[in-house]
């Protein structure tokens, strides 16, 4: 009996880091693998394996979905990282009272329910909506534009959610970069543009590729601004796989475009990562 | 001397172009939620045009038994998510410490992925094996969302644990229990706190998984907000939505404040 007990006690750190191993393998990956099983092994109810999935997804429309995905998600990428990293290297360069101040302001919006964010933009770029009054009013339009739905107010919605997201990986690292190496640099007759190229870009680089993987993949994905934002008028990603799964029912063929689209998202964040390689980019900013 | 004034309108360019484009990006996080926050005082039941100050939808809010219960339903999904995963990631963080690094991979999974898949592919299993959905499937999903933030947290702190401090322990007398009870609960405190906080709002805001996995008689403040924006706007929801905006900041800031280090400080 006391044996046992003392058995049971050695294998104690084993019991209880169980719980959560278990929760994320039934939860998340089981699931994950169950959807690429179905994917290849079920058609309209049918089991064997099969490829008619993959070839009723493997149409030109599809594509066209998983391409507009991409570009957006690419565009709303690099125009986070452009805004994201000045900005982060200024509040890195601050005191540290005044980089506290900043950073609460920029993690705040985080806090509150992203759905918030998008429902208060509609107060912006609705036709009768704030920035058409006061163009109106200024003059420089003389009829309201149509800015809802449409690739520009996605755009302009994910590029306000992701920011933040952007920012604060990159200030991380700006923060942690020794400022030293700067005057290093110019003592010996390095100009700013090279010291920048040569110095600082590499060696934030780390904190611009979690930036970037962070804003990509999410962005890719997003379901909720797409559809509030564009209308519903065009397809992405995110959308496609909630009408076949929820409209259409048919979750073996949504687990076949699912699964698509994330070899195609894992291609590119793998293409994405070799383009921002230390040994790519200083290749490139050296030709 | 015209070299120099090139060069000095060129220093005050580089000077000022980083600030306004930091004031500018401030400015454009802000101006939503600020006009947001004004039109939420609006008079008038037609959404964009000011007609005057008034309370009038905040009061509608009170009163209103949907808008409670939404938001009652989020409080249990995101409470029951905080306890099991800050419970089972600290537990984990205990017991396989020596393991964690290559555990991690595991819990990272639901970073790796976009949330929709994950979304998707619960959905996907709990239809097949005919898994009723509602609270238990919600919860489901973001206890996992939320393991993958606990364990990073918490480890982060439970590595920085002087080992020796156990030994002391045990060698006083202590039991494993007691030792887990009175030693490193009280040192990972502050990691629990700031993990439990990340992750009620992960839960509260969480909104993909929300509408896959909770089917069609399980409704949360997300969810609620997503229909409203769908069906067409409400003054109403201008007021719901401003009053998250002041209860979260109000949180954060109080989370934030001094008093509370001081006490995170006595805690640990």
């Amino acid at each position: 009996m006391e044996r046992i007990k003392k058995s049971i006690f050695e294998q104690m750190p084993f019991f209880v880091s169980l719980p959560a191993i278990l929760w994320q393998v039934i939860f998340l990956w089981l699931p994950l693998f169950f959807m690429i099983f179905l994917s290849i092994f079920f058609v309209a109810d049918h089991f064997g394996f099969t490829l008619k999935n993959y070839v009723t997804i493997f149409n030109i429309t599809h594509w066209y979905v998983i391409g507009r995905s991409l570009a957006i998600a690419l565009i709303t990428t690099i125009l986070c990282l452009l805004c994201a990293y000045p900005v982060a290297y200024y509040i890195a360069r601050r005191g540290k009272r005044a980089k506290t101040i900043f950073l609460f302001f920029l993690a705040l919006p985080f806090w509150v329910n992203f759905l918030i964010h998008i429902y208060a933009w509609f107060f912006l770029l609705d036709f009768h909506g704030v920035i058409n009054s006061l163009l109106l009013s200024l003059g420089i339009i003389s009829s309201p534009l149509y800015l809802l739905n449409s690739t520009f107010a996605i755009v302009t919605v994910m590029f306000y959610c992701y920011l933040p997201f952007m920012v604060l990986p990159v200030y991380t690292v700006i923060e942690r970069f020794d400022t030293r190496l700067l005057e290093a640099a110019a003592d010996l007759g390095a100009s700013p543009q090279v010291t920048f190229r040569a110095v600082t870009l590499p060696l934030t680089l780390s904190g611009i590729r979690s930036g970037v993987f962070l804003v990509f993949i999410t962005s890719f994905g997003e379901y909720a601004i797409p559809l509030l934002m564009g209308g519903g008028k065009k397809l992405y990603v995110g959308s496609l796989i909630s009408d076949y799964v929820l409209i259409g029912q048919d979750s073996a063929l949504g687990s076949a475009f699912t699964v698509l689209s994330s070899i195609v998202l894992i291609i590119t964040v793998g293409l994405i990562n070799f383009a921002l390689s230390k040994k790519v980019i200083l290749k490139t900013v050296f030709r | 001397m015209g070299e120099k004034i090139s060069s000095m309108s060129k220093s005050i360019f580089a000077h000022c172009t980083l600030p306004t484009l930091v004031i500018l990006t401030y400015l454009f996080l802000y101006l939503p939620i600020i006009v947001l926050i004004i039109f939420s005082f609006n008079a008038s039941d037609v959404m964009y045009v000011w007609s005057g100050f008034s309370l009038h939808w905040y009061f509608h809010l009170l009163h209103s038994s949907e808008i409670r219960h939404v938001i009652f339903n989020s409080l249990i999904v995101a409470f029951s998510s905080v306890i099991l995963s800050v419970t089972m990631g600290t537990l984990l963080v205990y017991g396989a410490k020596k393991y964690i690094e290559r555990l991690m991979i595991i819990f990272y999974g639901s970073m790796l992925f976009p949330e929709i898949v994950i979304a998707v592919s619960l959905l996907t299993v709990f239809s097949f094996f005919s898994v009723p959905l509602g609270f238990v499937t919600l919860i489901a999903g973001h206890t996992l969302l939320g393991l993958g933030f606990v364990i990073p947290i918490v480890y982060g702190q439970y590595e920085h644990l002087d080992e020796s401090i156990i030994e002391a322990g045990l060698d006083l007398g202590a039991s494993h229990v007691q030792i887990f009870f009175y030693v490193i609960l009280p040192y990972l405190a502050p990691a629990l706190l700031a993990s439990s906080l990340l992750v009620f709002i992960i839960s509260f805001d969480d909104f993909l998984i929300s509408f896959f996995c909770a089917g069609a008689t399980t409704q949360t403040l997300s969810l609620y907000i997503f229909a409203q924006i769908r069906t067409g706007l409400s003054p109403e929801v201008s007021a719901l939505s401003s009053l998250i905006v002041f209860i979260s900041s109000l949180g954060v800031l109080i989370l934030s404040s001094p008093r509370v280090r001081i006490l995170e400080r006595m805690l640990s």
